[in-house]
C-alpha cells in the first residue's frame, strides 16, 4: 500500500526522515534506511537541509525505492528556479517517486556557503500550486504534459512560530493550493499544538489534509540547547531541560519523552499520523515505534 | 523589446479551456509583453512612483505591487522575498531568522492587517512573481492589466474571513 492509499483509508501513518551525506556514498543512505525499514510508512529525504550541500534528495529517493522504502522527497525553492523545479519533478516522477514535500527552504546564510544566491523564484505555496498544476496535466507555461505526474503533495507547518493566526492562514492557503498532508515542526509544547489543532479542526482543514505532527527524540540537554539557539521558530518548554538534565540516562529519557509525546498526540482530534525526526539518531526509530505501540508498516 | 514571448505553446483553444483555475490564478499565463514605447513611459512613471513608494513603503520596485493586500507594508523586504506569508522561522518576539535585529516583515503585515481590518486579504494566494517586471512601473502594469487590482477600501473583514473558511467547508461537504 502506498502512503496515499494509507492516508485515504484513514490509517495512522508513521513517517521518518533521513539527511543524505555530504558525499557520493549511497551506502550511507542504505545503512540509515535499515533503521527505518518495517517501522515507517514513508521516509522524508531532506533537500540540502540548513543550506548545506548534500547528496541530492531525488537521487537518495531512488536509492530508497530500490531498498523497498517509500520516499517523500523534500523540494525547496532556495536552490532552483521554476524551470529547474518542474524539470526535477518530472524526473522524480519518472523514477517512480510519488510523494513530494513542498518547502520554501532555509535561507542560504544558515549554511556553510552563505555567499550563495538564494533563488526563491517560487514560495512554498506557489510550489504546491505548481505541483498540483503539473498533476492536472500542465506546466506553469500552460503547455500540456502528455504523461502527467501523480504526486501526493505535502507541506510543512509550524504551529509554534508567531503570529498564531497567520500560521493558520498559511495552512489554509497551502491546503487550498493542493497540499494533502502536512508535517509539522517538532512538537515540544503540547499546549500550543493542542490549541493550534483545535483551530485546524474548527476550520475543517483536518478533513482535507492529513496532519502529521513532528516528534523529535533528543539525546542530551546539549542538543536541546543547540536547537533553542540555532533553530528559529522552535519552542521548547523549560520542563524538558529539567527532565533531560536530571535524567541518569539522558538517551533513555529522550526516548521516554518521545513516546509520551506520541501517545499524547495520537489522542488529539484530527491527528492522522506522526513524523519522527531523529536527526542524526536514526537507530532510535524502532524502539520508539515499538514502545509507542504504533503499527508496524508492511 | 519583448519581455515575454506571447506565443503560447497551447495548440488550440479547446485545450486552453482545460487549464485549471489554479494555474490561471498563478499569473504565469498570457502576460502582455512590455513594448518599447511602454518601457519609456514606465521609466518616467517609475521615477514618480519611487519618490512616493520608496520612502513610504521601502518599496523594492518589483513592478508587481501587492501593497494593498499586505496592509501597505512591502513584503519584498523579506530576505526570501516571500509573497504569501512568513516562513517558519519567525521568532517568539517576531524577529526575522535571517536578520534577528529586524522584525519579520510578515509579522508586521499581519498585525497591521488586523489593525486596518484587512486580514481577509491575507488568505489570497498571491501569484508567482514575473521577474521581467522588476524595476518597471507597477502603476503602468496595473493599468495595462498585467497585475491584479488594488484594494483600497475593504468592508466587513471578519465576515469575509468567515466566508472564506466556510466556503471551503461547504465545498468539502
Amino acid at each position: 500500500m502506498t502512503l496515499q492509499e494509507k492516508l485515504e483509508s484513514n490509517q495512522f501513518v508513521v513517517c521518518g526522515e533521513i539527511t543524505p551525506p555530504q558525499s557520493c556514498d549511497g551506502n550511507v543512505i542504505r545503512d540509515k534506511s535499515r533503521h527505518y525499514k518495517g517501522f515507517v510508512d514513508a521516509l522524508n529525504i531532506t533537500d540540502n537541509q540548513r543550506a548545506m550541500v548534500r547528496l541530492s534528495s531525488i537521487s537518495s529517493a531512488k536509492i530508497l525505492l530500490d531498498e523497498g522504502i517509500e520516499p517523500i522527497i523534500q523540494m525547496t525553492c532556495r536552490d532552483r528556479n521554476r524551470l529547474a523545479i518542474q524539470s526535477d519533478l518530472l524526473g522524480a516522477a519518472a523514477l517512480g517517486i510519488r510523494n513530494v514535500l513542498c518547502l520554501t527552504g532555509d535561507h542560504q546564510t544558515f549554511g556553510d556557503q552563505p555567499e550563495a544566491k538564494g533563488v526563491f523564484d517560487l514560495d512554498s505555496i506557489q510550489l504546491i500550486a505548481a505541483v498540483a498544476t503539473m498533476n492536472s496535466g500542465f506546466l506553469l507555461s500552460g503547455s500540456e504534459i502528455k504523461k502527467p505526474p501523480e504526486f501526493l503533495i505535502g507541506a510543512a507547518a509550524n504551529p509554534f512560530a508567531e503570529p498564531f493566526e497567520m500560521r493558520l492562514i498559511r495552512l489554509h492557503k497551502k491546503i487550498a493550493a493542493g497540499a494533502r498532508f502536512i508535517q509539522t515542526q517538532a512538537v515540544f509544547d503540547l499546549g500550543i499544538f493542542t490549541r493550534w489543532m483545535e483551530s485546524v479542526v474548527e476550520m475543517g482543514l483536518h478533513e482535507k489534509a492529513a496532519i502529521l505532527p513532528g516528534v523529535m527524540p533528543v539525546r542530551s540537554v546539549k542538543t536541546l540547547l543547540w536547537m533553542r539557539e540555532k533553530l528559529p521558530g522552535m519552542r521548547i518548554p523549560a520542563e524538558y531541560f529539567n527532565r533531560m538534565g536530571q535524567a541518569r540516562d539522558p538517551e533513555d529519557e529522550g526516548i521516554t519523552i518521545a513516546v509520551e509525546m506520541i501517545r499524547a498526540l495520537k489522542n488529539i482530534r484530527g491527528v492522522r499520523g506522526i513524523h519522527i525526526m531523529p536527526s542524526q539518531w536514526e537507530s532510535v526509530t524502532p524502539t520508539i515505534v515499538k514502545e509507542a505501540g504504533l503499527h508496524i508498516a508492511h | 523589446m519583448l519581455l515575454r514571448n506571447k506565443q503560447s505553446s497551447i495548440s488550440d483553444a479547446s485545450d486552453k479551456s482545460r487549464i485549471p483555475a489554479l494555474l490561471k490564478n498563478l499569473g504565469t499565463l498570457n502576460i502582455r509583453p512590455i513594448t518599447v514605447r511602454e518601457r519609456k513611459l514606465s521609466q518616467v512613471l517609475l521615477l514618480l512612483e519611487d519618490i512616493i513608494k520608496v520612502p513610504l513603503f521601502r518599496c523594492q520596485r518589483c513592478g508587481e505591487c501587492i501593497l494593498s493586500s499586505t496592509a501597505f507594508i512591502c513584503s519584498q523586504n523579506c530576505p526570501k522575498r516571500l509573497r504569501n506569508g512568513p516562513c517558519g522561522g519567525t521568532g517568539e518576539d517576531g524577529s526575522c531568522e535571517v536578520f534577528p535585529d529586524r522584525k519579520c516583515v510578515w509579522f508586521r503585515i499581519y498585525f497591521r492587517s488586523r489593525l486596518l481590518h484587512r486580514v481577509s486579504l491575507l488568505y489570497k494566494i498571491n501569484s508567482i512573481h514575473n521577474w521581467n517586471l522588476e524595476k518597471t512601473s507597477a502603476w503602468l502594469n496595473l493599468f495595462r492589466g498585467r497585475i491584479q487590482g488594488t484594494i483600497l477600501f475593504l468592508r466587513s473583514d471578519q465576515q469575509r474571513v468567515k466566508d472564506i473558511i466556510s466556503d471551503d467547508a461547504a465545498r468539502k461537504a
